[in-house]
């Protein structure tokens, strides 16, 4: 028994632990944003104040910083849908066809959603001179649209296959043709499944730097990520306040929509130890 | 399998190919015409992905420059740059720096303390061990940009993890960022990424039936024997898998260091890791084609890496 109570405390002892160590940074930010004399000091505040976040409408430079939320969210909306509109029909084909080079094909996305961005970062920058595409959405978005569709179509494909065939076949014997089956009943079961995968590749979108960073110098065109690392890199004082109140208005939608999918996350994160 | 019409490269599975009643158009799509949904897909990757790492593998073979003449004009100069590469002191210390950091912040920090936080998450009667998973689970979560911004801050010197080491009565005179650029990035990253070795393992752990730990509880076994003898066997599929993962992201990781160190990775570039040697020659060198040499060096090393996760993921499967 007495083992027992030790044991429990210790394990107590290590959750407050570990607990200090993740919450201590997301704390800070927390209660910096709504600080009116915000720095890197860990306090709580004299007193709780919104002027952090009514600065982020007053230009750094010549661009407000609200303005970067926007264009992320120009570009991940975008991004988000093209990947999710382009991995969905070519998954099906995966998932209900047999044919030559399909095993092929899987394991390049496998391999393509696992390497890292920078190696694609410095070649699209030198193509996007010669394309023209430097400092455009159009550029950010099918290069991020690119990067996140391998992942999404094999997520995609793994949810066709879940999906039972008997419900396309029934729709033929009625008469479907089998496209007609596929946007009839096979899209229609799938909206659930093809909700997270577009919220999946938002996210992914949402969090997107190094490209970005490449791509986009004009200020005016930069989404959050890079804007966040220019307004903080670029001024010799650092405006805590602002940045923490900015940091947390674009984790916000990359937190709500993790939070309602974690169901899903652990699903497919167990997935991926026994297939 | 009704052979004849469905010859070509696709072949529709058999219990769908078998019926009578199809249109034309749906004739074209039971063939060839589904091929026509594969174009968005592999055209956007072939152009978007795929092209730009084969043209990376040209660059690297050529002099060109960010700036000045060779810019727009280079010529084709063969393997010199991997040579130079290999000679730059530079990029063996940021080989050796991304070692050391993936070993130490992933595969024993994340890995360790994921499954430390997967075994308590097991237990039952713990209260809070959700409030703290959620915790974890947010600084996952949250874009690798804030995730930076937030290190630099409590690791300045009146930041927070300053002022307990204070409290402690280690003193801190300078940022920690800047004296100990590169405890400072691994501390971080496995703040950021313990998330995901928590869940795997927690999911690993549910697999395991309960009844084979009672078992061994029953037969005498201390908690220690029960995991080494029990539990570990049971999870070093996940835990392999869960290297490997964590192996080929943190060997990536390039948005947190660069947040908090900036681009030459500290002090004596002590945290300079071959993501931001690759940023620091291409951007503030203007020497593209190293830094192209050098992320094809690195695409190869991830790719084998990649490929060991397939094999065992395949050699797993086999039991």
């Amino acid at each position: 028994m007495e083992r027992n109570v030790l044991a429990y405390v210790l394990v107590y002892l290590f959750l407050a632990v570990v607990f200090a160590f993740f919450v201590g940074p997301l704390l800070w930010l927390f209660l910096s944003a709504f600080d009116p004399n915000a720095s890197p000091v860990f306090e709580i505040p004299s007193h709780f104040t919104l002027d952090n976040f009514k600065k982020l409408l007053v230009p750094v430079g010549n661009v407000i910083p609200l303005q970067w939320i926007l264009n992320s969210l120009i570009i991940s909306l975008s991004a988000a849908t093209i990947a999710t509109l382009v991995s969905v029909i070519s998954a099906y084909v995966f998932a209900r066809y047999t044919f030559k080079g399909q095993g092929a094909m899987l394991t390049t996305f496998v391999i393509l959603r696992l390497v890292p961005p920078i190696v694609i970062a410095l070649p699209i920058m030198m193509l996007y001179n010669w394309w023209g595409l430097i400092n455009t959405y159009l550029g950010a978005i099918l290069v991020i649209a690119a990067l996140i569709t391998p992942f999404a179509l094999l997520i995609a494909e793994s949810f066709f296959r879940s999906l039972p065939v008997e419900y396309e076949e029934a729709a033929m014997v009625d008469g479907c043709s089998r496209l007609g089956a596929f946007m009839r009943v096979t899209l229609h079961l799938a909206i659930p499944g093809i909700t997270t995968i577009w919220l999946l590749s938002f996210v992914t979108a949402w969090s997107q730097f190094v490209i970005p960073l490449m791509i986009l110098k004009n200020p005016a065109l930069m989404p959050a990520s890079v804007g966040l690392s220019y307004f903080f890199g670029e001024y010799g004082r650092v405006d805590y306040g602002r940045l923490s109140a900015f940091s947390l208005l674009f984790s916000l939608p990359v937190i709500i929509i993790f939070l309602s999918i974690q169901k899903y996350l652990r699903k497919g994160i167990a997935g991926l130890v026994s297939r | 399998m009704a052979q004849g019409k469905n010859e070509g490269i696709f072949q529709a599975h058999e219990d769908l190919s078998s019926g009578g009643m199809i249109d034309k158009l749906a004739s074209f799509f039971e063939g060839r015409g589904a091929f026509l949904f594969l174009v968005p897909a592999l055209v956007l990757i072939g152009i978007f992905v795929i092209f730009p790492v084969v043209w990376d593998v040209y660059i690297s073979m050529t002099n060109a420059s960010l700036v000045g003449p060779s810019a727009k004009h280079y010529i084709f100069i063969g393997t010199q740059n991997y040579f130079r590469l290999f000679q730059d002191f530079l990029f063996l210390n940021s080989l050796k720096v991304s070692f050391a950091f993936t070993v130490l912040s992933a595969l024993i920090g994340q890995a360790i303390l994921g499954l430390a936080l997967a075994l308590v998450m097991r237990m039952e009667g713990i209260k809070g061990k959700i409030l703290v998973a959620t915790v974890v689970f947010i600084a996952w979560v949250i874009p690798e940009v804030v995730a930076g911004y937030a290190w630099s801050a409590v690791t300045d010197k009146q930041g927070l993890v300053s002022a307990i080491l204070s409290f402690f009565g280690v003193k801190t005179e300078y940022s920690l960022y800047f004296t100990h650029p590169f405890e400072v990035i691994v501390v971080a990253n496995i703040w950021r990424g313990t998330a995901f070795s928590m869940i795997l393992f927690t999911a690993a752990l549910e697999g395991i039936p309960k009844y084979i730990y009672e078992a061994a509880e029953v037969d005498g076994a201390t908690p220690w024997q029960r995991f080494k003898y029990v539990v570990f066997p049971l999870i070093s599929q996940a835990i392999l898998v869960d290297f490997i993962l964590i192996t080929i992201w943190t060997f990536g990781v390039f948005t947190l260091p660069y947040m908090i160190l900036g681009p030459g990775g500290g002090i004596g570039n002590a945290g300079q890791l071959w993501t931001l040697y690759i940023y620091f020659k291409a951007i503030n060198n203007f020497d593209i084609a190293l830094a192209a040499a050098a992320s094809n060096v690195m695409f190869v090393i991830v790719l084998a890496l990649i490929l060991a996760y397939l094999w065992s993921m395949k050699y797993f499967r086999r039991w």
